[in-house]
């Protein structure tokens, strides 16, 4: 058994928000080729018919206000250009037309094509060249936060492609539900930031199972004190909010909140992983952003094995159903263990259905799952024999002493 | 390997009172959702429809969500001081017939 799978105890799931792949690691390209980001030959025409190329010219913070729009209706137009004919065929063509939507401004919509420069973005540029990055991880839906972050817990959403409550059908249960309920039983929890912040993981889930969530805080401590479950999933603050011990700072990277507060978010969950040596040997820390947020990638979504849910025409805003076989916009990912090879570029399809996948076959947990998840790609392989070599990324036969540090 | 230094966010970064954005105020409606499950007495005195900023959903999302948690706390507080009285309640129900059928029988076998 690769020693990399043997030693592995821990998956730790930190989800960002509403940012695409070229938007944060599109620089990157520049300096591995293989992975697929920004190059000359890439563009998108604005409303005056004008070509408007990607520019390197992405800020932290004050540059996509209004945030821009990334419901099912405005997908489908960044997606497909504005073609709505039954024989459309998907080109990433109208990311420009959609932002210029919300204000009728030919200079302001051109944005939404910027990206961040390598140097501006320290910590998840260089855990991307350092590990494993994701060439083809997409949002499960061509939609917003919600919807995409129940396809992370649940494997579905119900056959939900907005942002309302939803209701959680039977047979299919959280992958937290199904880790504590197993035999043997494993340990699962939800690190929200703090009680101001809270979760965005289904009111449902909190109500009726506050034991299975944690704050950010509880978190850090679990990580020294060797107490992290053997799933966890960090969430971000989602808003900038005042507390006893000072100003938080919104850290989930949502336009229009400041992206370097989630550089150091990335950095310190890291860190608290990589300065343990009782954990660092037997953790994987994904990071992964649930939506692109309206921001420009060139990657088309894939079609995918349909879900058994179906989004009625009234329900999509589009005017057309959908029966979740096609993926959303393509988003920033990336695996992170002392056993994988550095400069690691992934080419396999994910979408967050991955992600309760890999977890409930990693850990051997059988209960029902839905089409999607069942469907879904792993991203660390089930630690049972055979391996296959050409599919494991925690590949190295010695653990790396050369992971990068960073000062926080 | 060098450390890599992690720049901090401007001071600037923080604004209470920018609009929330719409991730926020659908999480507001989720947990009034969540809210409205709850026994009176949790629940918060926030009118959610006005809403605007961040600071003033954060607030509510603050009340809510420590609302769940102690609604939880004291109910599991409550199941852990029921659990042993009707423990004993079903012991005693167990022995009493049973004292009870062995007076008869002993007053009987004493007449």
């Amino acid at each position: 058994m690769p020693p990399g799978l043997d030693s592995l105890k821990h998956i730790v799931v930190l989800m960002m928000e509403n940012r695409s792949f070229d938007h944060i690691l599109g620089s990157l390209t520049a300096v591995n080729p293989k992975i697929d980001g920004i190059t000359g030959s890439l563009s998108n025409p604005d409303t005056t018919g004008a070509p408007v190329n990607p520019q390197p010219l992405a800020e932290f913070q004050g540059q996509l206000d209004p945030d821009p729009d990334h419901h099912f209706p405005a997908v489908d137009l960044q997606i497909f250009g504005g073609d709505t004919s039954a024989s459309r065929v998907a080109n990433m063509q109208g990311f420009v037309k959609s932002y210029f939507n919300q204000q009728q401004d030919v200079k302001h919509s051109q944005k939404i094509m910027y990206y961040f420069k390598q140097s501006d973005l320290p910590v998840l540029t260089q855990l991307a060249l350092q590990f494993a990055v994701f060439n083809r991880w997409f949002a499960s839906i061509p939609g917003p936060t919600i919807c995409n972050r129940a396809f992370a817990h649940y494997g579905t959403s119900f056959g939900r492609v907005d942002m309302n409550p939803f209701d959680i059908i039977e047979p299919f249960k959280s992958i937290y539900t199904r880790l504590i309920n197993a035999t043997p039983k494993h340990t699962a929890k939800v690190y929200y930031y703090d009680t101001t912040s809270s979760t965005m993981e289904v009111a449902n889930l909190l109500q009726n199972q506050p034991e299975l969530f944690g704050t950010y805080k509880q978190f850090l401590s679990d990580c020294d004190k060797n107490l992290l479950p053997e799933y966890s999933f960090v969430e971000p603050n989602y808003n900038d909010h005042d507390t006893d011990s000072g100003e938080e700072v919104a850290s989930d990277q949502h336009p229009d909140h400041d992206v370097q507060a989630g550089e150091f978010l990335i950095a310190e969950v890291y860190m608290h992983i990589r300065k343990n040596p009782n954990l660092w040997p037997n953790t994987a820390l994904l990071v992964v952003y649930d939506e692109h947020g309206g921001i420009y990638d060139h990657v088309v979504p894939p079609a995918c094995a349909p879900d058994q849910f179906t989004a009625a025409a009234n329900n999509t805003g589009t005017g057309m159903e959908f029966k979740f076989d096609r993926l959303g916009v393509r988003v920033p990912a990336v695996l992170i263990s002392p056993w994988i090879p550095p400069n690691t570029v992934v080419d396999r399809v994910f979408d967050h259905a991955s992600i309760p996948g890999t977890v409930a076959k990693f850990f051997q947990v059988s209960a029902p799952c839905s089409p999607r998840e069942t469907n879904a790609d792993v991203f660390i392989e089930p630690n049972v024999q055979p391996v296959d070599p050409n599919r494991n990324l925690l590949s190295l036969a010695t653990m790396r002493d050369d992971c990068p540090t960073f000062d926080i | 390997m060098n450390v890599i230094h992690v720049p901090r966010p401007s001071p600037k970064a923080m604004n209470p009172n920018r609009p929330a954005n719409a991730l926020i105020l659908a999480q507001v409606s989720h947990l009034q959702q969540a809210e409205s499950r709850l026994p009176l007495r949790y629940r918060s005195e926030i009118y959610i429809h006005a809403i605007k900023t961040e600071g003033e959903a954060a607030e509510y999302i603050r009340e809510v969500t420590e609302a769940i948690h102690q609604a939880h706390a004291d109910a599991a507080k409550r199941r852990t001081k029921r659990a042993p009285r009707r423990g004993l309640e079903i012991a005693a129900a167990a022995e009493q017939p049973k004292r009870k059928s062995k007076t008869k029988s002993s007053k009987r076998a004493k007449k």
